[in-house]
Parts: structure tokens; sequence; C-alpha cells
């Protein structure tokens, strides 16, 4: 067990738990609380040299985010 | 030691799943539950990144392809099922996003090429999707398609190369690496037109 796996376990439970029961529950607040647990994500394929995997999650998490907020700016334009 | 790994991190996960589902089913708005699917999606990655070796990085490349098209899908199909409409009024405009692009867009796609195969599509994705959305777009679809084909074909070609030429696999490789990254860049950047002052793909 390297510190990497340690933390990223850690970082994992608090992300979900931040992301599933945010204090503020807005759709903005959610978006912004789901970067943790694929932070959490990241370290554990850090500690298993996941490279390319790595590499390429943070590029689709860039591309997901974009779809999403497209989602929410509609969403909140609406109300 | 790393074998104690597996099974910490298998009761990390299993606690992440029900902390991350039951919040799944305690909500009622459908955006949130979309977004909650995201956070189920990474969970889901972590318990394939837990096998730690090659087969866990060919696992989780195309669970992430599918992740990002079901969550285009949903969004659409949601978008489509409210009547949400563009938001009208002046576009969101910062000072960042008309200097940044072209430098940006340039060395997301040179890593991308360095990278190649289908990180690399995704890394220099980033740096198309990010152009477009910034600075708009007036390229030609058919084009787009026509490139992405012909690189879906050379593709297939160079499996055909590894299973009947064996000693030219070198080529093989650089040739697939070069067409699944023309391949998944030219689809992803689709996504960057998405934004208003286009056809609304």
């Amino acid at each position: 067990m390297t510190p990497e796996f340690i933390l990223g376990c850690i970082i994992l439970i608090i992300g979900v738990i931040a992301a599933g029961f945010p204090r503020e529950k807005t759709y903005l607040s959610r978006l912004i609380n789901l970067e943790i647990p694929a932070f959490g994500l990241l370290l554990i394929m850090l500690a298993y040299d996941e490279m390319l995997a790595l590499l390429t999650f943070i590029g689709v998490t860039a591309i997901s985010t974009f779809v999403l907020v497209r989602a929410i700016e509609r969403r909140e334009a609406a109300e | 030691m790393m074998e104690l790994a597996y099974p910490v991190g298998l009761i990390v996960v299993a606690a992440a799943i029900i902390i991350g589902f039951t919040a799944l089913v305690r909500e009622k708005d459908d955006l949130h539950r979309i977004l909650l699917t995201d956070l189920a999606e990474v969970i889901g990655l972590v318990l394939i990144a837990l096998v730690a070796t090659d087969l866990a990085e060919a696992l989780i490349l195309p669970g992430l392809v599918v992740g990002i098209s079901e969550l285009l899908a949903v969004s659409e199909v949601y978008i489509a099922k409210e009547g949400l409409r563009e938001p009208t009024g002046p576009a969101f405009r910062i000072e960042v996003m008309d200097s940044a692009p072209g430098i940006l867009a340039l060395v997301l796609v040179a890593y991308g090429v360095f990278l190649s195969g289908f990180t690399g599509g995704a890394i220099a994705a980033v740096g198309v999707v990010f152009y477009f959305m910034c600075r708009g777009h007036a390229e030609q679809f058919e084009l787009i398609e026509t490139v992405s084909g012909y690189a879906w074909a050379i593709w297939i070609a160079a499996f055909f190369i590894f299973m009947f030429l064996p000693q030219y696999w070198f080529f093989g490789v650089m040739m697939a690496g070069g067409a699944i990254l023309v391949k998944v860049m030219a689809k992803m950047s689709l996504v960057g037109t998405m934004r208003r002052g286009g056809p609304d793909v």
C-alpha cells in the first residue's frame, strides 16, 4: 500500500460523500464536488502506474464537464 | 504489501457504491441524477483500476468511451425532454477565451500527436474542442466525416497487417496509432461545435 493509494482511497470516500450529499444542493456545487472523487481515482491510477488510463481520463473529463455545463446552462436559463 | 491493497480497495469501493447509490435513490431531480451517474462512472472506474495490470488500462479506455457517449446521449435526451432552449442574451465572454485558444490548442494537439493512439486522440480533441468553443467554427462537417472514415479504414488495415504480415508489426502499430488518433480527435471535436453560434448538432 503506497501513500498515493491510501490518499486516493480517503479522497475517494470524502469526494463521494461531498458529491452525493453537497451542503448547498445546486447543480454547480455538485458538478464542482464531482472533481473530488475524480481526483481520488487519479491517485489510485497513479499508484498502479496506469499512465494511459490516467491521461485519457483527464482528457475525457474535460469534455464531459463541457457537456454537463451545457445542460446546466440551459436548465438555469429556463428557470 | 501491495497484496493488501486489493481487499482494502474493494472495501473502499463498496462503501463508495453504497453512499453514491443512496444519494442516487433519494434524488428526485433529473439533472441531479445525471450528475450522480457521472459519480457512479468514477466509482466503476476505480473498481477496474484496482485490477492493476495492463488489463485494467485496456478495460478503462473503452469504459471512458462508453461513459462519454452515454453522458452525451443522456444529456441530449434530457434537453429534448424538458424542451430547454439556448439561453438568450449576449454570449458569455471572458478575456482568456479570446487570448488563450490559439496557444493552448496548439500545445494540447502537439502533445496529443506525440502520445498517439486513443489517449492522444482524447488530449488533442480537448484542444480542438476548446478552440471551437472560444473562436467559433465554420468548417465543413462532410470533410471531418470523410477523414474520420478513412482513419477507420486505415485502423482496420493495420489489424490485417498484424494478422497476415506479422513481421511488419511496427508499421502496423504506427498505422493503428495514427489512425485512431485522427478518428477519436475528429469525432470528439464535434462536441466543441455544440455551443451557440452554429448549427446545433
